[in-house]
């Protein structure tokens, strides 16, 4: 319909503040208009213009009023939902006054209009749910006491470390005795999987792309400071996106899972590396689904295809690389099984571990029973719905998918039943360190049955200072706007991070880590094997929830 | 029993006594009372607790010298208070566990053999001495007192130590090595290992020892193999050290019976070191890294992957941190200074786009005849269109509408009506030839004269104006002011045929004597419809042409019925009244199009509109005209008003046609490239259309004639938003007063210099600049310039805008 004659809308069909996710506080009488926040604010959800100010006065003893007029210039957020505030604080970071803040809105009906268009809303970050997870109500309630002797994290020397790869029990390996010593039948025709001892803390897939090259450079720089200066055995994912070619012919490959997932790539190109490697990588990782987005692709967006990653990836610059949701032509986890582990041992004759990793799912158990009969399979990696992505559609990232913990739970409970926990390595991933407990978190999912875990979304927030947060705080990893330079391919954004501030930051919190773990781990007398599925030791306050992990409950 | 001593030349019983001690005599000038305590009596093991009840009493009864013969007992000789005197107990037979535990000082023990664990346990002062080896946790926890070892020690001793500073340091002497885990979390008291025929050659402290130690020293002599290197440092011995050791080392040796390596001990400080923990300000100054992260990226990282790292081959920025607020080329932003990038919308709304916002600028500057004169530059009837006639599109959308009311746009297009005729440019010799003196006609050759080409205009009837003239009510529009503006134009001088119609030969000629025609007679074809009765009907372009030529006809009483109630609809309707027409009616097979000052006049008249009805016929004899869907009307006389269609059978072949208009392209050219058609002929307008279309035409045949590249220039109208309106207060004027309306004027898209960028930039990166030519600039200083916005944001004018910084 056309306006009323003679009349000009004004508000008709415009949002009011209330309804969006943060809303801008700002202070007048701090402000010194300098513009700091203007100048960053990554979505230009913030901008300066001009109030006027009207006060009537009366002075006289009888009614005299006078009029004053004044105008002043102010930083004002946008009802506009295409740039609305994230509530990142980038405003807050650069204000030398403390002039400005987002503040969020528990009221907020964001989600009510962010479809403009027809569009789902599609965004970063992980599943937007601030409350406590599973994994952090799990306490380590088993103390030795007196009972037992208890160990001293700082005095005991002990070693946290974990195998990736299957591992034969002792009566299938091939051993013979050899003047009174057991050696490895060299003849013997037997396969004997590739292992490798790592820690059981592996910096999970985020990929060459959809991270910044100072943030990539930055992990992979402290991976490697870690392994060979702290003698700690951390090994990275790759992500699916391609490896640097210098990474890919130096000695530090070895401290890396290379990911192959359904996009596939960068892998002519790592493949055109082959004959030039010194090292093996420490695995090969498939990916079939991401805990953050089941059944949701990936999409890096062609602006963000620079000649960096198209060269990476070789893909032409400029161009929409999808990652479709399924990898094309495997149907069926036999296919998927026998072609892609097959394969993917192949292309390093069988030296190096290679495992799936899929969502959480209720079916996960039906995948773990496949691979548990694959001699080629070296772990399962399960992603829970708490794990984070770079880019997905909402309703993907907020409703699809399953927990870690009861997933993980019945996957190792199933290779108790068969005999083979000890056999085939259960990796635990999405959600670890969600709330800060980074150590806790990995302490519990190791006790319910994980060998190790996988951490991304932590890591980013810890060595990078990530904004984001469960209030869908930030959240603008798909968009290339990343204010901390962390998911971005503009060198404007992505040259406020240093690599070696990540770096550093990853060494801290590795290190960090390991003594707390040593302080979760030595109070419950273990101190020379990780304590894979000693689910004694953990106790909830929740009925249901012991019940389901088949832990005590304690109150 | 094992081997008994005598104690000050008191021999003891063979045979033990019951009870089970025995009180010796006095020996030389001290009241020294010697007794001999035995763990088991009568081949049955005395309890720990009562041995210790007989060594109290003992100690208690007097007895300085105790001479135990023990069974395993455990914590021989602690705990024993004799009040500034000295206690001595000679320890004989098998020991039990914590022997001198919470000794105090003044004790003095002498084990006569190896000793079991935890030796020493929280020692607080007693001199101990073992002629053999300490097993594990000896000295643990001592506090006082002083540990010597004819041996060696074993796992754990001298852990958790301490030095209380109302005494002397607890010391511990080990003649041969320690075992593993020595001196943990030790906060104080002095350790000596002398490392004389270890039982472990190459290690003579152990494994790791001095895990969480805090204070106190260790001086050893031999080889080690590690230390907690994040609690302790490794030191060469001071002088001072040197002389403790030399010292203290007599008293040890002598006392476990082995003085004859003093020597070897003390033969040189190189042999000894020290272990001393870091104090807490060391710790805390203590690098975290064991090498420096960026250290590691040059001759660790660097040195295997290459130089600038991994992606330092695909990147081709400097490889350095950019501060969050930037300048210059690293700015995510920029302003730009886009004066006049924009139309406001005055000009944009307005087909000629007369840029009032220039002449308020010249107004404010006291140039008011130069702002008259300028509108004349677009027009040659600012009085009689934008003053009159016009719809004024331009005040429809001022943005000043948005706080009050729009400038009064028309009143300052009035003002203009005793304006002279600008300056003409000098002569060209280029001929066209402009056929129709309306609007349309009257705008091209204007401007083209002006532009000092020479023009032959021809007008079919006796008068310029065209539809101005001929159809336009007179009281919508003063016939003066059009007489007055036409005879402005007149003085243009150029060739004017009037009474002129032209056929195809006359079409034909001028054609060839002409380098361009502008084609721009109107549309002066009424349209009819047929149905029964239409031959009885008169069209609005007739009944208003015959008015304004001076034919009156007469309605009085009449009821009047138009057809279309568009605008003309309306005139026709306010003159209908005029002429004492009793009601009109105005129809419309649809909404009515009709608006601004004619429909006001029309219905303030009294005219009634009705719509949607198709007329099906008039019956002239029964004054009614019927209707499709079955209704009737009075009607004693029908105008049809459904617009005007072109007379162009003048027209040579290969000028297209389309539906009985001219058709041309974006700039006004027919499908003859020499012949242009604008106004009227090629569709319905308004006469601002007519003389926009002019204007426009004669540009692209100036540039044609002269030529010159044409690129007209496009210009995107500014959006309001970007005009702040808070500058202005509200002010409704009662009277028209271009000075006082041109402030007014919110300046869209115009820099108004006001100068608001320039001081509100807290960096001070914008500065005004002024031209030789008078003419100024606002420009940014790039490296102050950190694209915050701020000059966007509060430009009244629109005229900052931020673009991306690439």
């Amino acid at each position: 319909m056309e306006p009323a004659t003679g009349i000009r809308l004004d508000y008709n069909h415009q949002l009011s503040l209330r309804e969006f996710p943060y809303i801008i506080r700002w202070r007048d009488d701090r402000c010194k208009r300098c513009g700091n926040c203007t100048a960053v604010c990554p979505v230009k959800a913030i901008e300066p213009t001009v109030k006027v100010k009207r006060v009537v006065q009366s002075e006289g003893p009888i009614p005299t009023p006078t009029t004053t007029r004044g105008i002043t210039h102010v930083i004002e957020q946008v009802t506009d939902m295409e740039r609305y505030c994230t509530g990142c604080g980038t405003c807050t970071l650069v204000c030398p006054n403390e002039a400005i803040e987002p503040e969020f809105n528990p009221q907020n009906k964001f989600l009510h209009y962010k479809n403009k268009g027809g569009e789902g809303y599609k965004r970063g970050g992980r599943r937007n749910d601030p409350s406590i997870s599973t994994l952090d109500r799990l306490k380590f309630t088993r103390i030795s006491m007196l009972t037992d002797p208890a160990l001293d994290a700082g005095r005991h020397e002990f070693r946290i470390r974990t195998l990736l790869g299957r591992i034969l029990p002792p009566d299938e390996l091939p051993l013979k005795s050899e003047n009174g010593k057991l050696v490895v039948d060299r003849e013997s025709k037997r396969f004997i999987p590739p292992v490798r001892e790592i820690y059981p803390i592996i910096i999970g897939s985020m990929s060459v792309g959809a991270l910044s090259p100072p943030m990539w450079e930055g992990l992979a720089m402290g991976v490697a400071y870690l392994n060979e200066v702290e003698e700690m055995p951390v090994v990275m994912c790759t992500g699916e996106g391609g490896v640097p070619p210098r990474l890919l012919k130096s000695k530090y490959l070895k401290y890396f899972i290379i990911q192959i997932a359904s996009g596939y790539f960068g892998w002519d190109e790592i493949i055109h590396s082959l004959p030039l490697m010194t090292e093996d990588p420490a695995g090969v990782e498939i990916k079939y689904g991401q805990g953050a987005k089941p059944g949701d692709g990936g999409l890096l967006m062609a602006q963000k295809v620079i000649k960096l990653i198209a060269q990476i990836r070789g893909v032409p610059q400029y161009i929409d690389l999808a990652s479709p949701p399924t990898h094309q032509t495997k149907y069926s986890i036999e296919e998927s099984v026998m072609k892609m582990i097959q394969s993917m041992s192949m292309a390093w004759g069988f030296r190096v571990p290679v495992f799936p990793k899929i969502s959480g799912t209720k079916t996960a158990r039906a995948v773990l029973n496949n691979l548990a009969r694959n001699p080629y399979a070296a772990a399962l990696s399960i992603d829970g719905e708490d794990g984070g992505t770079g880019a997905a559609y909402n309703v993907s990232l907020d409703k699809m998918g399953h927990p870690i913990a009861s997933n993980i739970r019945e996957c190792y409970l199933d290779l108790v039943r068969q005999g083979k926990q000890n056999e085939l390595p259960l990796i635990a991933a999405g959600g670890i360190g969600k709330k800060g407990n980074l150590a806790a978190n990995a302490a519990a999912l190791i006790m319910l049955g994980a060998s190790a875990v996988a951490v991304g979304k932590y890591i980013m927030q810890s060595t990078a200072d990530c904004f984001g947060y469960e209030n869908n705080r930030c959240n603008l990893c798909n968009t290339g706007k990343c204010p901390r330079g962390i998911t971005t391919q503009d060198p404007k954004l992505y040259r406020r991070l240093d690599s070696d501030k990540v770096a550093e930051r990853l060494v801290e919190v590795f290190k960090a880590a390991d003594v707390e773990l040593r302080k979760i781990f030595a109070p419950m007398g273990r101190s020379t094997e990780l304590p894979i599925g000693m689910s004694d030791g953990l106790s909830v306050n929740d009925k249901a929830i012991a019940e389901r992990l088949e832990i005590s409950y304690a109150c | 029993m094992r081997a008994k001593k005598k104690s000050k030349g008191r021999s003891q019983k063979k045979n033990p006594p019951s009870p089970p001690f025995a009180k010796g005599g006095h020996g030389g000038i001290m009241e020294l009372q010697t007794v001999t305590i035995y763990g088991n009596v009568d081949v049955e093991r005395v309890p720990s607790r009562i041995l210790e009840e007989h060594i109290q009493q003992a100690v208690r009864d007097g007895a300085r010298m105790l001479n135990i013969i023990t069974d395993g007992q455990h914590g021989i000789g602690g705990r024993i208070w004799p009040r500034g005197e000295t206690v001595r107990i000679i320890v004989e037979g098998p020991v039990g566990q914590r022997l001198g535990s919470m000794g105090m000082s003044g004790t003095e023990i002498i084990v006569k053999g190896s000793s079991s664990d935890d030796i020493g346990w929280l020692n607080c002062g007693a001199k101990i001495t073992v002629l053999g080896d300490v097993t594990n946790g000896a000295f643990n926890a001592a506090a006082q007192g002083t540990l010597y070892v004819q041996g060696s020690g074993g796992a754990r001793c001298d852990t958790m130590t301490k030095h209380n500073p109302r005494f002397d340091p607890p010391q511990s002497w080990y003649f041969r090595d320690v075992g593993d885990s020595f001196a943990e979390f030790k906060a104080g008291g002095i350790s000596v290992v002398c490392g004389v025929n270890p039982r472990n050659p190459d290690n003579i402290l152990g494994y790791r020892p001095c895990v969480g130690m805090v204070g106190g020293t260790i001086y050893f002599r031999g080889p080690i193999q590690g230390y907690s290197e994040r609690d302790v440092k490794l030191l060469d011995l001071t002088p001072q050290d040197w002389e403790w050791l030399k010292t203290n080392m007599k008293p040890f040796l002598e006392a476990i019976d082995r003085i004859s390596y003093y020597n070897e001990l003390t033969r040189s400080p190189g042999d000894w070191k020290k272990l001393i923990a870091y104090t807490p300000q060391e710790k805390r100054t203590r690098k975290w890294f064991k090498m420096p992260l960026t250290e590691f990226r040059k001759n660790n990282w660097e040195k295997e992957v290459g130089a600038g790292g991994i992606f330092a081959e695909y990147l081709d920025h400097e490889l350095t941190i950019l501060p969050y607020i930037t300048t210059g080329k690293e700015r995510r932003n920029r302003p730009i200074w886009s004066n006049e990038k924009y139309a406001p919308p005055c000009a944009y709304a307005c087909p000629t786009h007369i840029p009032t916002h220039k002449r308020t600028t010249l107004i404010r500057q006291g140039k008011l005849q130069e702002a008259l004169e300028l509108v004349l530059q677009y027009s040659p009837l600012p009085a009689t269109v934008c003053g009159e006639i016009c719809p004024n599109l331009c005040m429809q959308s001022c943005t000043r509408g948005h706080i009050d009311t729009p400038l009064n746009i028309d009143k300052l297009g009035s003002l203009s009506l005793d304006t002279p005729l600008l300056k003409k440019g000098d002569p060209t010799g280029r001929t066209i030839a402009i056929i129709g003196g309306g609007p349309a006609g009257m705008s091209v050759a204007w401007q083209l004269a002006l532009k000092g080409h020479t023009i032959s205009l021809y007008e079919a009837s006796d008068k310029l104006g065209g539809k101005i003239e001929l159809c336009i009510p007179r009281e919508r529009l003063p016939h003066k002011i059009l007489e007055k503006e036409i005879s402005r134009f007149n003085e243009l001088g150029i060739d004017l045929h009037l009474n002129t119609r032209i056929d195809k030969n006359k079409f034909s000629e001028i054609y060839k004597t002409h380098e361009m025609v502008v084609i721009a007679c109107g549309a002066h074809q009424p349209i009819k419809i047929t149905f029964p009765g239409s031959e009885d009907i008169i069209s609005a372009y007739d009944f208003l042409k015959d008015i304004n030529l001076g034919k009156k006809l007469d309605l009085k009483d009449k009821k009047v019925v138009i057809i279309g109630a568009g605008n003309v609809g309306m005139d026709v309707a306010s003159e209908s009244f005029n002429l004492g027409a009793e009601s009109v009616i105005a129809l419309d097979i649809q909404k009515p199009a009709a608006f601004g000052k004619e429909l006001e006049i029309a219905k303030a008249k009294g005219t009634e509109i009705i719509w949607p009805k198709l007329t099906e016929r008039y019956d002239k004899k029964e004054r009614k005209i019927f209707f499709q869907d079955g209704t009737s009307l009075d009607a004693d006389f029908v105008v049809i008003s459904i617009g005007n269609a072109p007379l162009l059978d003048f027209l040579q072949p290969g000028i297209h046609i389309e539906s009985g208009w001219i058709a041309v392209n974006d700039n006004y050219q027919t499908s003859d490239s020499k012949v242009y058609a604008i106004g009227d002929v090629t569709g319905l307008g308004l006469v601002t259309n007519a003389i926009g279309q002019g204007r426009l035409v004669a540009e692209y045949i100036h540039y044609q004639l002269m030529q010159a590249p044409y690129s007209p220039e496009i210009k995107q109208v500014i959006p309001y938003e970007k005009i702040k309106t808070e500058y202005y207060d509200l002010c409704r004027l009662d009277s028209f007063i271009p000075e006082k309306d041109a402030e007014r004027c919110m300046s869209c898209a115009t820099c108004r210099d006001c100068r608001m960028c320039e001081v509100v930039c807290y960096w001070d990166a914008i500065s005004r600049v002024v031209y030789e030519n008078g003419s100024y600039e606002y420009i940014v200083d790039d490296d102050k310039c950190t694209g915050c916005g701020f000059c966007a944001g509060v430009c009244p004018c629109g005229v900052w805008e931020m673009v991306e910084n690439i």
